[in-house]
């Protein structure tokens, strides 16, 4: 009976977890979906984020809500940023889609060391910090099974998000201009979308979403520069969930967040750092389009 | 669909399509098509933009699977080919938008192209096999390169060619091989009319001299008559007019097709 | 990238080996381990632009191979007493097996899935060389007895030069005829357009399969020299910062020339280092010195140090 409480619990906490995996995995989606690139500094963003959100809270004192404007604004401008001067710079602002992927990748692996390395410099992170969770009080029981009110929160907002995303990807002009851009970028470029503006919203976007993640997640970790290395999970979310949709990387998410867990269980503590690593080899090596969409991973002429 | 045939449809042609079919999810880009195309002849295939004609170069050179038909080259059918194979069995292609080995020099471009000629050796070591190789490489691409007046540009980068070199690079590279069968895919797109001239001329020896079959899509009307000895007409992907140039100048459903346009050419 | 390679070339290898004899006799210890560090690094990173720069494959599983050639070689000795001129050899055909297999189905993947593949390929073999105690001693790291060579056993970074100088011109050498073969055309082909490669009779995967399993061959080779002039090795040094380095070196050196690489190594070579030896502070910048050097390399530098070299040269012909 005993295993079947751990199962339960795992089955809880993995769909935790699985919720800011989804979220990370969709900032990384919706770059590669509109530029091709595979952002490797997706981690260091959602670093970024927490630390962010653990100066505006801790630093300058201001309210817990306060969090969740302030860190997405600053996150999207640190993606604007980003894009404007670096991106731009090594692809030269070109309209093909698939210009230069290689120096574009190459960026993003350079973005995460300097971001790494920025805030490890930084005096304000010399102590290993917690960010304050966001919903506080005593953990909630289901049986023999704990829930903490973290997990509650993390649940509540990522639906939250997602929900604001679908609604802006279907059905706002800004949301349908961005899906043209990264369907056809020359089309979307002829009917008079400020394409280059597109392309610093995505990344924007994408690292407003991380940086969410981060204040979503940092709670329930210690706090150090190195928090980034929660991209590979995010990756494998994104890889099984096909790469390429929103409800793709929900289950994703949540898929991996599960098998973890289940990993802990039944083979070994051990094994669970690198499970991802191994979902990855597996999916991409025996399903490269994942268990969702038809997008292409593996190359046609 | 017309009655067209002005020769008697020889089954046994160089290159022959058999009811091909290609679809592209629920668009059909090739129906059905029966095409024969005689050796040593050069066949011109034309029509409006969208009408399937680079698809079906694409299935010939196997960058494609048509879902339906046989293709056949000397008898042999291409269709468990893979892309790689088709130009040890005679076929060369060139591109519509040139693709080339933009980093590599001129030279290089075409030693690429005579890779499926060239001996093999160990890419590690010195050696005689490595020796005799490559000056006989290098023969074959001065050679080629002189006959399409690129050798003076051999040393430099093929991306940094002007338009027309490029093109004649494409060709260059294309008849490194020693083809049987040249594919060519709107070979005159983008060329001034001196260059035109060249490459009517040029066709015209490979194809009378060195017995090369030419398949070419074109657009370039003026092209097309002088070169071709016959001309397939496509229209959404099938086979609407096919005859002597002559024939299809005056073909109804032909002229109906460009929508009574003849391409003029600047 | 068609012929022979030239006599200067070659004869310029021949200085490396004297180098490699002479300088032992009068150099600081200290300077000849950083020479023999920057010699193993070339290896490397010469083997990793194969792959990278000339193929234009995204193939990030380099420093997988690097242990598995570290830690081949040093087993095969400890265990089998197997002296280090077959050892390496051996352990580096291992390498290149692995790479080998690794490529069949990582080939047809996409660029950037390609780079996720293999990076995730890359972690768990330094998983694996963390949680195989039995071969790796794990965590604590493995004490390496030192290789034999023809009875002598290598102890000192001065007795370990000649010998690494020798391996490396021999690499270099075949790189050379790699750079001005069919071969070596072909990868470039494919970097450029597999179309032009594909029509030109080049089976594409098959060459990209190669590409990859002979830079992880160059890797298996990089990590037997490794064992020459170091005595420990530990599965936390065999990980992204590894590739991150080394991959530095290429891209700011210059990918696609061995010139452009051997200033890549030299340049950043002595980056680990000098910040090893710094004082305490300067050790948290790490991160940041490596991700400043390489995000401004591919900024303003995408061909290198060396592109950068070449592009003033020929503005200096003009």
């Amino acid at each position: 009976m005993g295993t079947w409480n751990l199962i339960w619990q795992g089955l809880a906490s993995g769909v935790v977890t699985g919720c800011v995996y989804a979220l990370v995995a969709l900032s990384l989606v919706i770059v590669y979906k509109s530029t091709d690139v595979v952002n490797f500094a997706g981690g260091e963003l959602v670093m970024i984020g927490a630390y962010l959100g653990l100066f505006i809270l801790l630093g300058l004192e201001w309210p817990y809500v306060a969090l969740f404007v302030m860190v997405p604004i600053g996150s999207f401008v640190l993606g604007g940023l980003f894009t404007r001067f670096s991106l731009d710079k090594v692809s030269g602002r070109a309209m093909v889609k698939h210009a230069n992927l290689v120096p574009l990748v190459v960026a993003t692996i350079a973005l995460s060391y300097l971001l790494k390395g920025i805030v490890r410099v930084i005096p304000f992170t010399e102590e290993v910090r917690r960010l304050p969770p966001l919903m506080t009080g005593p953990p909630i029981f289901l049986g023999d099974v704990v829930i903490q009110q973290q997990d509650i929160a993390i649940v509540l907002v990522t639906t939250v998000v997602m929900v604001i995303l679908w609604l802006f990807f279907g059905y706002t002009f800004v949301g349908k201009a961005l899906r043209a851009t990264s369907q056809n970028i020359r089309a979307a470029a002829l009917l008079g979308i400020p394409v280059n503006l597109m392309k610093l919203s995505v990344w924007g976007l994408s690292a407003a979403i991380a940086g969410i993640a981060g204040i979503l997640l940092a709670p329930k970790l210690l706090m150090t520069p190195d928090m980034g290395t929660v991209v590979m999970l995010a990756f494998a979310a994104a890889i099984i969930g096909g790469f390429s949709s929103l409800p793709g990387c929900v289950v994703g998410g949540i898929a991996l967040g599960i098998l973890q867990n289940m990993v802990g269980i039944f083979i070994s503590p051990q094994a669970i750092a690198v499970t991802p690593f191994f979902v990855i080899m597996l999916v991409l090596l025996f399903k490269p389009q994942g268990f969702f969409d038809t997008t292409l991973a593996v190359k046609k002429v | 669909m017309a009655a067209h045939p002005t020769r008697a449809q020889s089954m046994n042609g160089l290159l022959q399509l058999e009811g091909v079919t290609m679809r592209f999810g629920g668009l059909v880009a090739l129906d059905h098509l029966d095409i024969d195309i005689a050796a040593g002849s050069i066949h011109a295939l034309i029509g409006p933009n969208g009408a399937g004609k680079s698809t079906l170069l694409n299935c010939i050179s196997r960058f494609c699977t048509p879902q339906e038909g046989d293709i056949r080259f000397n008898g042999l059918s291409l269709m468990d080919r893979q892309p790689h194979q088709i130009v040890g069995l005679g076929i060369a292609r060139s591109f519509q938008n040139i693709e080339q080995a933009h980093q590599m020099t001129v030279l290089e471009n075409v030693l690429v192209g005579l890779s499926a000629k060239t001996g093999n050796y160990i890419p590690f070591l010195p050696g005689k096999a490595r020796q005799q190789a490559e000056a006989q490489a290098l023969e074959k691409a001065t050679q080629i390169l002189d006959q399409l007046e690129l050798l003076a540009f051999q040393h430099s980068l093929a991306g940094e060619l002007d338009f027309g070199r490029q093109k004649m690079l494409d060709f260059a590279r294309a008849l490194a091989s020693e083809p049987k069968m040249l594919l060519l895919d709107e070979p005159a797109a983008g060329l001034r009319n001196r260059e035109i001239h060249f490459l009517d001329r040029f066709l015209m020896r490979l194809a009378r001299d060195q017995q090369i079959t030419i398949l070419l899509i074109e657009h370039v009307m003026s092209l097309v008559m002088s070169v071709a000895d016959q001309v397939t007409v496509l229209n959404f992907g099938q086979k609407i007019a096919e005859g002597i140039p002559a024939d299809i100048k005056r073909n109804e459903a032909v002229i109906e097709a460009y929508l009574g346009k003849e391409a003029s050419h600047a | 990238m068609y012929g022979s390679p030239s006599t200067r070339h070659l004869l310029s290898l021949l200085w490396l080996v004297l180098a490699g004899f002479l300088f032992p006799s009068w150099m600081p210890e200290y300077f000849i381990y950083i020479m023999n560090m920057l010699m193993m690094y070339m290896i490397l990173a010469v083997g990793l632009d194969i792959v990278m720069g000339w193929s234009g494959q995204f193939a990030f599983a380099h420093i997988a191979f690097f242990g598995i050639g570290i830690y081949g070689t040093a087993l095969l000795n400890m265990r089998l007493g197997i002296p280090f001129l077959l050892g390496m050899p051996l352990a580096a055909l291992l390498a290149g097996a692995v790479g080998y297999l690794i490529a069949l189905p990582a080939t047809q993947l996409r660029t950037v899935y390609l780079a996720l593949a293999t990076f995730a390929f890359s972690e768990c073999a330094q998983w694996a060389f963390r949680t195989w105690e039995s071969l790796t001693k794990g965590p604590d790291g493995l004490r390496m007895t030192a290789p034999q060579l023809f009875g002598h056993v290598v102890t000192n970074d001065r007795d370990a030069m000649p010998i690494i100088a020798i391996i490396l011109a021999l690499v270099l050498a075949a790189t050379f005829y790699l750079w001005h073969s069919k071969l070596g055309r072909q990868f470039h082909a494919i970097r450029d357009s597999e179309h032009v490669a594909m029509a030109s009779g080049i089976d594409v995967k098959r060459t990209k399969v190669w590409a990859l399993a002979i830079s992880a061959f160059y890797a298996g080779i990089a990590g037997g020299v490794y064992t020459l002039f170091q005595s420990y090795v530990h599965p936390d040094g065999l990980g992204v910062s590894m590739l991150v380095l080394v991959l530095s070196m290429v891209v700011v050196g210059g990918s696609g020339s061995v010139a452009g690489v051997g200033l890549g190594v030299v340049l950043l070579g002595i980056l680990p280092e000098l910040l090893r030896s710094a004082p305490k502070g300067f050790l948290i910048w790490q991160e940041f010195t490596y991700g400043a050097i390489l995000m401004l390399a591919i900024m303003y530098m995408p061909k290198g140090v060396w592109g950068l070299w070449q592009r003033i040269q020929q503005g200096r012909k003009a």
